[in-house]
């Protein structure tokens, strides 16, 4: 039972994982870029949502309301002024300029906010539950699970059904080729990071509603999303998200071996996916 | 059916120039610096021994980086891995089995030399920008199962306390030997290897490494070979900082603030460049030194100035400078001179 609780907790743990890695994984789908600052735009994004919240006494609903569009006028900007001038074959340039945005990002928070942990006030809907045969189920992580399942589904359907879809694939699979047929691809590509990290937004809510986040908590953030995106196979968005679940049930049968383990299990699981299916668990293999 | 004949022509005799007067001024300024570091003892107070000795740690861990980013493509940011992974060796072997701790510098390099060949064959399947990500990870997991190991006392880290039975001064000769071995070994080397055959296939390889692939530079083994050379130089500059604290714990074995600094002192300097590596690192030693005391917002310009470089200067401040004046101070370029027309 002890397992089973472990096992439905990390797929709840895993639906907070999902939000990071689903941006990540559209991102380098589509330009092959990897933001270091991924981490820290969620950080971002949860500490302005927090200071909003105390300022206004603003619900968490409409703090969502509020940062959604924010992440995605962020996202938009970050495009347009860095990453359209670094997007390329050569990964080097993306790496490096992201890598400083990262430094300067977590740096200007700890500035303004100090190295303390905070945490979004939800009204009590934080502590609520649900008992299903025997194993409490919180609230809150169900509704991460369901946002995460949403979101997934939705950015699936939009790259299947849309025009702004199709011209996403297009660019991803040759920009040359797409962009012969009229699509333009810095358009493309800005939409793109504004859809990613527009989840982002999402995510940040979240985030601090789960647990607290500190200027500093960035790098991990990033760290999980990378490993689910690896684990579940790149390409697929549902790659990530199943990629997601694996690391989370990892990590929560990792803390129940031992509290200092649970970290170190993903990263091992994350390992072992990397030496025995480099393709990841659920993607194709590529020739 | 008659064969061609072809003219019989002479190879014209020419010179193979390989030096110039600003490389000639620049080695014998390198030679006298090592000499001066090395002696350091007879000159310089403990406090400025410690200040060089940072500084030559900068210097090593960045041209390890630039040859890692700079040659072989290899984006790492996770060379901090094996920097505390000897760091650790060496507190291990001097401490816990009573290695004397000089020798053990050396002994504990075998660590990060054994640990890079298995994680190069993992990570080297990550593509492009996620094998960055990918080296980060690998660090994670060296702090994380630094804190879990019993025989580096789990998160509490370990002090060196065997430094006591020698007397200062015979510490502060150690260290300046050991910084000025670091310099030659870590920019010489490089230096070297750059002069060599295998230097052509590095710049090569730097240029473009599917062309390089088709000339017959094996890209893949050369690629291999760096990493590993790279952790071991790493790995050298990790074992000196950590004998100079005298302490280590996971936290500061293995901070990504390494990476950092690397990334810096390469981009800002010029990456792909022994001078800009030299530059960079004097720039960031003395930013440290006067800027260090604002924190957080010192490391935001950094950042920011991070960011800037990899943006607009792409070269950084060495490919500013050798645009305009051609005067390397480590030339590696093979010059072709006809004695006649001179």
């Amino acid at each position: 039972m002890q397992w089973f609780d472990a096992l439905v907790q990390g797929i709840l743990l895993g639906g907070m994982y999902a939000q990071y890695a689903l941006g990540m994984a559209l991102m380098f789908g589509v330009m092959r870029i990897v933001n270091i600052s991924h981490g820290d735009l969620v950080i971002l994004l949860s500490l302005i949502g927090i200071s909003m919240a105390t300022a206004w006494g603003l619900a968490p609903v409409s703090v969502l309301i509020i940062l959604v569009p924010l992440a995605v006028l962020m996202g938009w900007v970050l495009q347009k002024l860095v990453l359209n001038r670094v997007v390329g074959s050569d990964p080097l340039p993306s790496l490096i300029a992201t890598f400083g945005l990262s430094i300067a990002l977590q740096n200007l928070m700890l500035q303004i906010w100090s190295a303390n942990s905070r945490s979004l006030p939800g009204h009590g809907i934080e502590s609520q539950s649900i008992e299903i045969g025997g194993i409490y189920i919180g609230l809150l992580p169900l509704i991460v699970l369901a946002v995460a399942t949403g979101l997934t589904w939705g950015v699936d359907l939009m790259l299947k059904h849309t025009r702004f879809g199709r011209a996403l694939r297009a660019a991803s699979s040759d920009v040359e080729a797409a962009a012969m047929t009229g699509i333009n691809p810095r358009a493309v590509y800005a939409l793109a990071t504004a859809v990613a990290v527009g989840i982002l937004g999402f995510a940040a809510v979240f985030q601090s509603l789960r647990s607290t986040v500190a200027p500093a908590d960035g790098p991990a953030q990033l760290i999980y999303a990378f490993e689910a995106v690896i684990i579940g196979g790149m390409g697929a968005v549902w790659g990530a998200f199943l990629g997601s679940m694996v690391l989370g049930i990892s990590q929560a049968i990792g803390f129940r071996i031992d509290p200092g383990f649970g970290v170190l299990a993903g990263h091992i699981v994350f390992l072992i996916v990397l030496a025995t299916r480099p393709q990841g668990l659920f993607g194709k293999a590529s020739t | 059916m008659s064969a061609i004949s072809f003219a019989t022509t002479e190879a014209p005799e020419v010179l193979v120039q390989r030096q110039t007067s600003s490389g000639r001024i620049a080695m014998t300024l390198a030679v006298l610096g090592v000499v001066a570091v090395a002696t350091m003892p007879w000159w310089a107070s403990t406090g400025t021994i410690r200040s060089i000795l940072v500084l030559c740690c900068y210097i090593a861990v960045a041209q390890m980086w630039n040859l890692l980013a700079g040659y072989a493509g290899l984006v790492s940011v996770g060379q901090q891995a094996f920097m505390g992974a000897a760091g650790y060796a060496l507190f291990v072997l001097a401490q816990t089995y009573g290695v004397n701790p000089f020798a053990a510098v050396f002994l504990s390099l075998l660590v990060p030399a054994v640990l890079a060949v298995p994680l190069y064959l993992l990570l080297h399947r990550l593509d492009g920008p996620y094998f960055s990500i990918g080296t980060w990870v690998v660090a994670e997991v060296f702090r994380l199962v630094a804190s879990n190991l019993p025989i580096v006392n789990f998160g509490a880290g370990m002090s060196l306390r065997v430094m006591k039975d020698y007397s200062a001064f015979e510490r502060n000769v150690a260290m300046s030997l050991l910084c000025a071995a670091m310099l030659l070994l870590t920019v010489g080397g490089s230096y070297w290897l750059l002069r060599s055959r295998y230097g052509l296939a590095l710049i090569a390889m730097r240029d473009n490494p599917v062309a390089a692939a088709s000339q017959g530079v094996n890209v893949a083994k050369l690629r291999f070979l760096i990493y590993v050379a790279s952790a071991v130089g790493c790995g050298l500059a990790g074992a000196i900082y950590f004998m100079a604290q005298l302490r280590i714990t996971p936290g500061s074995a293995f901070d990504p603030m390494w990476a950092n600094v690397a990334i810096f002192i390469v981009m800002v300097g010029g990456i792909g460049s022994i001078e800009g590596v030299l530059i960079g690192a004097l720039i960031f030693f003395i930013a440290d030194r006067w800027f260090g005391e604002y924190g957080a917002t010192y490391f935001v310009v950094l950042g920011l100035m991070t960011l800037l470089v990899a943006l607009y200067a792409r070269t950084g401040i060495w490919g500013l400078i050798s645009k305009r004046w051609d005067a390397p101070w480590f030339p590696i370029r093979r010059k072709l001179v006809d004695p006649n027309r001179q």
